[in-house]
């Protein structure tokens, strides 16, 4: 598999199931309104898509974000690669 | 008669996702799903949610597999037929229209039925239950013209589908057997608080109460309650739980309790038959007991872990239930065992405010299983502490207070 690069949760689609979490509580987390988000370095945590670079836990590996991805049950994460090809779904 | 290497009765997740690692590990192993649903693999746990019924998101999210994508991984998706007689001793299993297959490897992946609603006049149309997505079609229809709705049952169901009809401007009564929201699984005050939310948002609750009869020609146009009051409506929507409809697979000789009987690698007590998802009831190594659980998460795994096993990769099943809902600007997160038969002990985590809460049940001194109204931000913590089966004994005050940090314990 291509290495990942970013990260989109689709917040229209998203429906807070929480799998996202369960599988990579380092990357996701729900907010308020029971939406998945990322957690970026710095304590910050955002809806936005996100750079794997950039987030508090880069180190993460491609195969927890792809689980991740996976287990979600809208499929409400995208995952893209470094030439910006989408890798999940 | 035909032969298939790896034959799987049920199209959802958990026999979708079985069929998908067999490929990853057997690129060349004959694979037929056998599904009693027309359609491809489609989101269940989308079906319940409000942004899909009030169509705010495309109809076509529902779908989670391309419809090319079982030719393009030599799937055979045999759909809208229905797995009626299995032969272990013989290896094969007899469809509902007389058709034999012979197979190598089975996984029961048959998932649960809506149980019926036993009332006089259920059958009259504008009667619904959500279960599949034909189901779902009904109701997306018929909310567009409904005014007045009534919810039997409080559960998931119960709870989404309040949110639905009350965001499409219809009126909402919500009829409660029991004396409050979800009970017994929730204590007074959890179900206190969806209530208020629920009423807050304008759905009436009646509790301890039991809908004796449905009236209406054709259609249902209300429902009578035990106290002879009548409830005019104009549909009704049934969630009172669901059972396992095995009695072809205990016919085969094989061992079901409320599910089919398994082990931790998902084997059923007859050779080369497997079963994974909601029909399951397996030895969950992390909860030490034999358990049935219904969700999709589980669902998923399990459909992996058996695929494994029937292409010789055997591995024990492990993980840590979950299921969250939201709406009404309410959370509900259930993790691990939520229902424990005997021997469970509550420990209430409740925050200043009031307004959110968790309950930890502990068994044997671990931690078991959770729930947490307003509270999904120590799901993955309870989660990881559920896995680990630590000790809790001596740590059963720090868990009462909701300052202390859980995750301190991992």
């Amino acid at each position: 598999m291509a290495k990942i690069k970013k990260i989109v949760v689709e917040r229209n689609l998203c429906i807070g199931a929480a799998s996202c979490v369960l599988s990579a509580d380092t990357v996701f987390e729900l907010d308020a309104e029971n939406k998945a988000i990322i957690k970026l370095k710095g304590g910050v945590k955002s809806a936005d898509p996100a750079e794997k670079n950039t987030l508090e836990d880069e180190a993460v590996s491609d195969d927890t974000l792809l689980t991740a991805a996976q287990s979600c049950p809208t499929r409400a994460i995208f995952l893209y690669d470094e030439d910006g090809t989408q890798v999940y779904p | 008669m035909e032969k298939v290497k790896y034959l799987i009765i049920g199209g959802g997740v958990a026999g979708t996702t079985a069929a998908e690692t067999i490929r990853q590990l057997d690129p060349a192993g004959s694979c037929t799903i056998i599904s009693d649903e027309p359609y491809r693999l489609y989101s269940r746990v989308m079906l319940s949610k409000p942004n899909f019924f009030l169509e705010k998101i495309p109809f076509d999210q529902i779908w989670l597999k391309q419809e090319d994508w079982y030719a393009k991984n030599n799937i055979t998706l045999m759909a809208g037929r229905k797995a009626t007689t299995l032969d272990t001793a013989a290896k094969t299993v007899t469809l509902d229209d007389g058709t034999n297959i012979a197979y190598d490897k089975l996984l029961l992946a048959t998932g649960a039925s809506i149980r019926n609603w036993e009332v006089t006049g259920a059958e009259k149309q504008n009667v619904f239950y959500l279960h599949g997505l034909d189901d779902a079609k009904q109701i997306i229809a018929k909310v567009k013209s409904a005014k007045r709705a009534v919810i039997v049952g409080g559960g998931f169901i119960g709870f989404e589908m309040c949110d639905m009809l009350r965001l499409a401007g219809i009126e909402v009564t919500l009829i409660l057997r029991k004396p409050h929201f979800w009970d017994p699984v929730l204590d007074q005050h959890s179900g206190a608080l969806i209530e208020a939310a629920l009423e807050r948002s304008g759905v009436k609750i009646l509790r301890n109460s039991l809908v004796k009869e449905v009236v209406g020609n054709v259609a249902a146009q209300g429902v009578i309650l035990h106290n002879d009051i009548m409830l005019p409506c104009d549909m009704i929507i049934v969630g009172i739980g669901t059972y396992c409809p095995f009695e072809w697979i205990k016919n085969a000789g094989i061992q079901v309790n409320r599910g089919i009987l398994a082990n931790e690698y998902l084997a059923t007590s007859a050779p080369d038959v497997w079963v994974a998802g909601d029909s399951a009831e397996f030895n969950d190594l992390i909860l030490g007991e034999q358990i049935q659980l219904g969700n999709w998460a589980n669902a998923q795994m399990q459909g992996k872990i058996a695929a494994r096993a029937m292409c010789g990769e055997k591995t024990e099943f492990r993980l840590v239930s979950f299921y969250v809902t939201s709406g009404f600007g309410i959370t509900i997160a259930f993790a691990g065992n939520v229902r424990p038969a005997e021997g469970g002990v509550h420990i209430t985590r409740d925050s200043a405010d009031g307004n959110s809460l968790s309950r930890i049940i502990i068994k044997s001194g671990k931690i078991i299983g959770a729930t947490m109204i307003n509270n999904t931000k120590e799901l993955a913590v309870i989660a990881k502490l559920i896995e680990k089966s630590a000790n809790m004994e001596n740590d059963k005050d720090k868990l009462s207070d909701p300052l202390f940090d859980l995750k301190t314990l991992l």
